[in-house]
Protein backbone atom coordinates (compact mmCIF):
# COMPACT_ATOMS: atom_id res chain seq x y z
CA UNK A 1 0.00 0.00 0.00
CA UNK A 2 2.84 2.32 0.98
CA UNK A 3 4.58 1.81 -2.33
CA UNK A 4 1.34 2.52 -4.12
CA UNK A 5 0.93 5.83 -2.27
CA UNK A 6 4.51 6.85 -2.97
CA UNK A 7 4.13 6.02 -6.64
CA UNK A 8 0.84 7.94 -6.81
CA UNK A 9 2.39 10.98 -5.18
CA UNK A 10 5.29 10.85 -7.61
CA UNK A 11 2.88 10.56 -10.53
CA UNK A 12 0.91 13.60 -9.36
CA UNK A 13 4.08 15.61 -8.81
CA UNK A 14 5.36 14.67 -12.25
CA UNK A 15 2.08 15.63 -13.88
CA UNK A 16 2.05 19.02 -12.16
CA UNK A 17 5.65 19.67 -13.16
CA UNK A 18 4.90 18.76 -16.75
CA UNK A 19 1.81 21.03 -16.81
CA UNK A 20 3.75 23.99 -15.48
CA UNK A 21 6.53 23.35 -17.94
CA UNK A 22 4.01 23.06 -20.75
CA UNK A 23 2.34 26.35 -19.83
CA UNK A 24 5.70 28.11 -19.60
CA UNK A 25 6.68 26.70 -22.97
CA UNK A 26 3.35 27.83 -24.42
CA UNK A 27 3.82 31.36 -23.15
CA UNK A 28 7.38 31.51 -24.40
CA UNK A 29 6.55 30.24 -27.88
CA UNK A 30 6.95 32.69 -30.69
CA UNK A 31 3.36 33.52 -31.70
CA UNK A 32 1.99 33.32 -28.17
CA UNK A 33 -0.93 35.71 -27.70
CA UNK A 34 0.18 39.32 -27.16
CA UNK A 35 -0.69 40.82 -23.81
CA UNK A 36 -3.35 43.54 -24.05
CA UNK A 37 -4.16 43.45 -20.36
CA UNK A 38 -4.11 46.57 -18.25
CA UNK A 39 -6.11 49.67 -17.48
CA UNK A 40 -6.47 51.92 -20.51
CA UNK A 41 -7.87 55.42 -20.99
CA UNK A 42 -8.86 56.96 -24.31
CA UNK A 43 -6.18 59.48 -25.22
CA UNK A 44 -8.36 62.08 -26.92
CA UNK A 45 -12.00 62.05 -26.02
CA UNK A 46 -14.21 62.67 -29.04
CA UNK A 47 -17.62 61.06 -28.58
CA UNK A 48 -18.79 61.70 -32.14
CA UNK A 49 -17.77 59.62 -35.14
CA UNK A 50 -18.53 62.63 -37.36
CA UNK A 51 -17.93 65.77 -35.27
CA UNK A 52 -18.47 68.00 -38.29
CA UNK A 53 -21.31 65.99 -39.79
CA UNK A 54 -21.18 64.12 -43.05
CA UNK A 55 -22.14 60.60 -42.03
CA UNK A 56 -23.06 58.60 -45.17
CA UNK A 57 -26.66 58.07 -44.13
CA UNK A 58 -29.28 56.08 -45.95
CA UNK A 59 -32.56 58.00 -46.20
CA UNK A 60 -33.95 56.00 -43.25
CA UNK A 61 -30.98 56.81 -41.02
CA UNK A 62 -30.88 60.46 -42.01
CA UNK A 63 -34.53 60.92 -41.10
CA UNK A 64 -34.04 59.14 -37.80
CA UNK A 65 -30.94 61.20 -37.00
CA UNK A 66 -32.67 64.50 -37.76
CA UNK A 67 -35.59 63.53 -35.52
CA UNK A 68 -33.28 62.68 -32.62
CA UNK A 69 -33.27 64.95 -29.60
CA UNK A 70 -29.90 64.68 -27.83
CA UNK A 71 -31.47 65.87 -24.60
CA UNK A 72 -34.20 63.26 -24.54
CA UNK A 73 -33.47 60.22 -26.68
CA UNK A 74 -29.96 59.22 -25.59
CA UNK A 75 -30.17 55.75 -24.00
CA UNK A 76 -27.36 56.81 -21.67
CA UNK A 77 -29.81 59.18 -20.02
CA UNK A 78 -31.43 56.05 -18.58
CA UNK A 79 -28.03 54.56 -17.74
CA UNK A 80 -28.61 51.94 -20.43
CA UNK A 81 -25.63 50.13 -21.96
CA UNK A 82 -23.45 51.92 -24.50
CA UNK A 83 -23.34 49.11 -27.04
CA UNK A 84 -20.55 48.84 -29.61
CA UNK A 85 -18.60 50.82 -30.74
CA UNK A 86 -19.77 53.52 -28.32
CA UNK A 87 -18.36 51.42 -25.44
CA UNK A 88 -14.91 51.86 -27.00
CA UNK A 89 -15.12 55.48 -28.19
CA UNK A 90 -17.42 57.56 -26.06
CA UNK A 91 -16.56 56.62 -22.49
CA UNK A 92 -13.88 58.96 -21.17
CA UNK A 93 -13.41 56.78 -18.12
CA UNK A 94 -10.86 53.97 -17.79
CA UNK A 95 -11.40 50.44 -19.01
CA UNK A 96 -9.53 47.31 -18.04
CA UNK A 97 -8.75 44.46 -20.40
CA UNK A 98 -8.70 41.09 -18.68
CA UNK A 99 -7.23 38.43 -20.92
CA UNK A 100 -7.84 34.71 -20.67
CA UNK A 101 -7.17 32.07 -23.33
CA UNK A 102 -10.84 31.54 -24.19
CA UNK A 103 -12.28 34.92 -23.36
CA UNK A 104 -11.27 38.56 -23.20
CA UNK A 105 -13.34 40.68 -20.86
CA UNK A 106 -13.27 44.45 -20.90
CA UNK A 107 -14.63 46.12 -17.78
CA UNK A 108 -15.45 49.81 -17.92
CA UNK A 109 -15.87 52.48 -15.30
CA UNK A 110 -18.94 53.73 -17.12
CA UNK A 111 -22.63 53.12 -17.67
CA UNK A 112 -21.97 49.69 -19.21
CA UNK A 113 -19.77 47.66 -16.94
CA UNK A 114 -18.67 44.82 -19.17
CA UNK A 115 -18.05 43.57 -22.68
CA UNK A 116 -17.05 39.98 -23.45
CA UNK A 117 -15.10 38.71 -26.45
CA UNK A 118 -15.22 34.94 -26.98
CA UNK A 119 -12.03 33.64 -28.52
CA UNK A 120 -11.89 31.25 -31.45
CA UNK A 121 -15.52 30.32 -31.69
CA UNK A 122 -18.33 31.00 -34.15
CA UNK A 123 -21.27 33.32 -33.58
CA UNK A 124 -24.27 31.37 -32.26
CA UNK A 125 -27.10 31.02 -34.77
CA UNK A 126 -30.18 33.14 -34.07
CA UNK A 127 -29.01 34.55 -30.77
CA UNK A 128 -31.30 37.02 -29.07
CA UNK A 129 -30.35 40.59 -30.06
CA UNK A 130 -28.52 42.32 -27.25
CA UNK A 131 -26.98 45.70 -26.39
CA UNK A 132 -23.43 44.40 -26.76
CA UNK A 133 -24.07 41.89 -29.53
CA UNK A 134 -22.03 38.68 -29.73
CA UNK A 135 -18.31 39.30 -30.05
CA UNK A 136 -15.85 36.68 -31.28
CA UNK A 137 -12.12 37.18 -31.30
CA UNK A 138 -9.05 35.67 -32.93
CA UNK A 139 -5.42 36.62 -33.20
CA UNK A 140 -3.83 37.64 -36.46
CA UNK A 141 -0.20 38.01 -35.50
CA UNK A 142 -0.08 40.77 -32.93
CA UNK A 143 -3.62 41.99 -33.67
CA UNK A 144 -6.80 40.94 -31.92
CA UNK A 145 -9.54 40.86 -34.54
CA UNK A 146 -12.99 41.19 -32.96
CA UNK A 147 -16.16 40.54 -34.93
CA UNK A 148 -19.46 41.59 -33.38
CA UNK A 149 -23.01 40.99 -34.62
CA UNK A 150 -26.33 40.24 -32.98
CA UNK A 151 -27.13 43.73 -31.79
CA UNK A 152 -30.48 45.12 -30.78
CA UNK A 153 -31.27 48.60 -32.09
CA UNK A 154 -31.58 50.30 -28.72
CA UNK A 155 -28.17 51.97 -28.64
CA UNK A 156 -26.45 54.78 -30.48
CA UNK A 157 -23.26 54.17 -32.42
CA UNK A 158 -21.67 57.17 -30.75
CA UNK A 159 -22.30 60.05 -28.40
CA UNK A 160 -23.72 62.13 -31.21
CA UNK A 161 -26.88 60.12 -31.84
CA UNK A 162 -25.91 58.07 -34.90
CA UNK A 163 -28.59 55.39 -35.30
CA UNK A 164 -28.17 51.77 -36.33
CA UNK A 165 -30.29 48.70 -36.96
CA UNK A 166 -30.03 45.06 -35.89
CA UNK A 167 -27.98 44.54 -39.06
CA UNK A 168 -25.04 46.29 -37.40
CA UNK A 169 -21.70 44.53 -37.85
CA UNK A 170 -18.58 45.86 -36.14
CA UNK A 171 -15.05 44.68 -36.83
CA UNK A 172 -12.21 45.86 -34.63
CA UNK A 173 -8.49 45.38 -34.98
CA UNK A 174 -6.92 45.93 -31.59
CA UNK A 175 -3.18 46.13 -31.24
CA UNK A 176 -0.75 47.19 -28.54
CA UNK A 177 1.68 49.28 -30.58
CA UNK A 178 4.00 49.91 -27.67
CA UNK A 179 3.95 49.19 -23.96
CA UNK A 180 1.81 52.21 -23.13
CA UNK A 181 -0.34 52.53 -26.25
CA UNK A 182 -3.31 50.51 -27.51
CA UNK A 183 -5.00 51.14 -30.83
CA UNK A 184 -8.48 50.02 -31.91
CA UNK A 185 -9.21 50.37 -35.62
CA UNK A 186 -12.99 50.15 -35.87
CA UNK A 187 -15.09 49.44 -38.95
CA UNK A 188 -18.85 49.80 -38.65
CA UNK A 189 -21.14 48.35 -41.30
CA UNK A 190 -24.91 48.67 -41.36
CA UNK A 191 -26.22 48.71 -44.92
CA UNK A 192 -29.70 49.65 -43.68
CA UNK A 193 -28.31 52.84 -42.11
CA UNK A 194 -25.08 53.77 -43.94
CA UNK A 195 -24.18 53.63 -47.60
CA UNK A 196 -20.56 52.76 -46.85
CA UNK A 197 -18.55 51.47 -43.89
CA UNK A 198 -17.69 53.91 -41.11
CA UNK A 199 -14.09 53.85 -39.95
CA UNK A 200 -12.64 55.20 -36.75
CA UNK A 201 -9.37 54.84 -34.87
CA UNK A 202 -9.16 55.04 -31.10
CA UNK A 203 -5.91 55.37 -29.21
CA UNK A 204 -5.65 54.49 -25.55
CA UNK A 205 -2.85 55.06 -23.06
CA UNK A 206 -1.92 52.67 -20.30
CA UNK A 207 -2.75 53.88 -16.80
CA UNK A 208 -0.42 52.00 -14.46
CA UNK A 209 -1.69 51.91 -10.92
CA UNK A 210 -5.25 52.87 -11.85
CA UNK A 211 -7.98 50.56 -10.59
CA UNK A 212 -11.47 50.39 -12.06
CA UNK A 213 -13.79 51.95 -9.49
CA UNK A 214 -17.46 51.54 -8.91
CA UNK A 215 -19.76 53.70 -11.04
CA UNK A 216 -23.42 53.31 -10.17
CA UNK A 217 -25.10 55.42 -12.84
CA UNK A 218 -28.56 54.85 -11.39
CA UNK A 219 -27.68 56.33 -8.01
CA UNK A 220 -28.45 59.97 -8.70
CA UNK A 221 -29.39 60.21 -12.34
CA UNK A 222 -31.28 63.46 -12.83
CA UNK A 223 -31.89 63.06 -16.54
CA UNK A 224 -34.97 61.56 -18.14
CA UNK A 225 -35.03 59.40 -21.23
CA UNK A 226 -37.58 58.92 -23.97
CA UNK A 227 -36.98 56.01 -26.29
CA UNK A 228 -37.63 56.75 -29.94
CA UNK B 1 -8.89 104.21 -25.03
CA UNK B 2 -10.49 101.44 -27.01
CA UNK B 3 -9.65 97.90 -26.17
CA UNK B 4 -8.90 95.65 -29.08
CA UNK B 5 -11.11 92.87 -27.84
CA UNK B 6 -14.77 93.18 -27.18
CA UNK B 7 -15.85 92.37 -23.67
CA UNK B 8 -19.40 92.53 -22.50
CA UNK B 9 -20.04 92.93 -18.81
CA UNK B 10 -23.37 91.34 -18.06
CA UNK B 11 -25.27 92.45 -15.02
CA UNK B 12 -26.01 89.05 -13.50
CA UNK B 13 -26.73 88.11 -9.88
CA UNK B 14 -24.06 89.82 -7.80
CA UNK B 15 -20.74 89.42 -9.51
CA UNK B 16 -19.36 90.41 -12.86
CA UNK B 17 -19.29 87.42 -15.11
CA UNK B 18 -16.54 87.27 -17.64
CA UNK B 19 -17.71 85.80 -20.92
CA UNK B 20 -14.89 84.34 -22.92
CA UNK B 21 -14.80 82.48 -26.16
CA UNK B 22 -13.03 79.26 -25.44
CA UNK B 23 -12.85 75.82 -26.85
CA UNK B 24 -14.75 72.98 -25.21
CA UNK B 25 -13.20 72.11 -21.90
CA UNK B 26 -12.83 68.96 -19.91
CA UNK B 27 -16.49 68.04 -19.78
CA UNK B 28 -17.04 64.36 -19.23
CA UNK B 29 -20.46 62.84 -18.92
CA UNK B 30 -22.26 59.62 -19.51
CA UNK B 31 -24.21 61.27 -22.27
CA UNK B 32 -23.76 63.93 -24.92
CA UNK B 33 -22.42 66.63 -22.67
CA UNK B 34 -22.75 69.26 -25.36
CA UNK B 35 -26.52 69.11 -25.14
CA UNK B 36 -27.18 71.20 -22.04
CA UNK B 37 -24.19 73.49 -21.75
CA UNK B 38 -22.66 76.00 -24.11
CA UNK B 39 -19.15 74.61 -24.34
CA UNK B 40 -17.95 77.58 -26.41
CA UNK B 41 -18.40 79.99 -23.50
CA UNK B 42 -16.86 80.25 -20.06
CA UNK B 43 -18.39 81.95 -17.04
CA UNK B 44 -17.06 82.76 -13.59
CA UNK B 45 -19.49 82.81 -10.69
CA UNK B 46 -18.87 83.48 -6.99
CA UNK B 47 -21.12 81.85 -4.42
CA UNK B 48 -21.62 80.17 -1.07
CA UNK B 49 -21.87 76.40 -1.06
CA UNK B 50 -25.15 75.03 0.27
CA UNK B 51 -24.48 71.36 -0.49
CA UNK B 52 -22.15 69.03 -2.38
CA UNK B 53 -23.64 65.84 -3.83
CA UNK B 54 -20.74 63.37 -4.14
CA UNK B 55 -22.43 60.83 -6.38
CA UNK B 56 -22.76 59.23 -9.81
CA UNK B 57 -23.32 59.75 -12.67
CA UNK B 58 -22.57 63.37 -11.76
CA UNK B 59 -21.57 65.16 -8.63
CA UNK B 60 -23.22 68.54 -8.03
CA UNK B 61 -22.26 71.64 -6.13
CA UNK B 62 -25.28 73.69 -5.10
CA UNK B 63 -24.49 77.27 -4.18
CA UNK B 64 -26.16 80.59 -3.48
CA UNK B 65 -25.26 83.67 -5.47
CA UNK B 66 -26.23 87.11 -4.13
CA UNK B 67 -27.01 90.01 -6.44
CA UNK B 68 -26.24 93.66 -5.72
CA UNK B 69 -29.67 94.08 -4.12
CA UNK B 70 -28.95 91.21 -1.72
CA UNK B 71 -31.39 88.80 -3.36
CA UNK B 72 -30.19 85.20 -3.50
CA UNK B 73 -30.37 82.80 -6.42
CA UNK B 74 -29.68 79.10 -6.10
CA UNK B 75 -27.22 77.77 -8.67
CA UNK B 76 -25.98 74.29 -9.47
CA UNK B 77 -22.70 73.17 -11.00
CA UNK B 78 -22.46 69.74 -12.57
CA UNK B 79 -19.23 67.80 -12.19
CA UNK B 80 -18.14 64.44 -13.53
CA UNK B 81 -18.19 60.96 -12.05
CA UNK B 82 -16.90 60.33 -8.54
CA UNK B 83 -13.93 58.15 -9.48
CA UNK B 84 -12.57 60.66 -12.00
CA UNK B 85 -13.05 63.50 -9.51
CA UNK B 86 -11.15 61.47 -6.94
CA UNK B 87 -8.28 61.03 -9.38
CA UNK B 88 -8.24 64.80 -9.86
CA UNK B 89 -7.88 65.26 -6.11
CA UNK B 90 -11.48 65.71 -4.99
CA UNK B 91 -13.02 64.12 -1.90
CA UNK B 92 -16.61 64.06 -0.68
CA UNK B 93 -15.84 66.97 1.65
CA UNK B 94 -13.68 69.07 -0.70
CA UNK B 95 -16.41 71.69 -0.62
CA UNK B 96 -18.73 72.05 2.36
CA UNK B 97 -21.83 74.11 3.13
CA UNK B 98 -20.74 77.64 3.90
CA UNK B 99 -17.60 77.60 1.76
CA UNK B 100 -17.12 80.75 -0.31
CA UNK B 101 -15.84 79.65 -3.69
CA UNK B 102 -15.48 80.84 -7.27
CA UNK B 103 -16.70 78.47 -9.96
CA UNK B 104 -15.47 78.55 -13.54
CA UNK B 105 -17.17 76.55 -16.23
CA UNK B 106 -19.63 76.47 -19.09
CA UNK B 107 -23.07 78.06 -18.79
CA UNK B 108 -26.38 76.36 -19.44
CA UNK B 109 -27.61 76.95 -22.97
CA UNK B 110 -31.03 78.10 -21.78
CA UNK B 111 -29.78 80.76 -19.34
CA UNK B 112 -30.81 78.75 -16.25
CA UNK B 113 -28.64 79.20 -13.14
CA UNK B 114 -26.70 76.05 -13.98
CA UNK B 115 -23.22 75.41 -15.19
CA UNK B 116 -20.83 72.63 -16.04
CA UNK B 117 -17.76 72.95 -13.85
CA UNK B 118 -14.19 73.28 -15.13
CA UNK B 119 -12.57 74.33 -11.87
CA UNK B 120 -13.11 76.01 -8.55
CA UNK B 121 -11.05 78.60 -6.72
CA UNK B 122 -11.14 78.39 -2.95
CA UNK B 123 -11.26 81.49 -0.73
CA UNK B 124 -7.53 81.08 -0.12
CA UNK B 125 -6.81 81.28 -3.84
CA UNK B 126 -6.10 77.57 -4.31
CA UNK B 127 -7.50 76.15 -7.53
CA UNK B 128 -8.86 72.68 -8.20
CA UNK B 129 -9.80 71.46 -11.66
CA UNK B 130 -12.73 69.10 -12.04
CA UNK B 131 -10.78 66.74 -14.28
CA UNK B 132 -7.22 65.59 -14.76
Amino acid sequence: MRNFLILSAMAVAATLALSRAALAQEAAKPGAAPDLSGVWLVEKFQPRLFPSGGAPFTPWAEAKFKATDLQKNDPNLACLPMGVPRFMIAVPYPMEILQMPTRIVIIHEGPQVMRQIYMNRQHPKDSDPSYSGDATGKWEGDTLVVDTIGFNDKTWLDGGGLPHTEALHVVERIRRIDHDTLVDDITVEDPMAYTKPLKNRQVYKLKPGWEIQEYVCEENNKYSYQAK
Amino acid sequence: MRTSTTKRMLVFPATAILVLLSLAGSAYAHHGFVSWFDMSRSITVKGTVTSFDWTNPHSYIYFDVKDEKGATQRWSAELGAVAMLARAGWKKDTVKPGDEITLIGNPAKDAKPQMHLDKIVFANGQELASAL
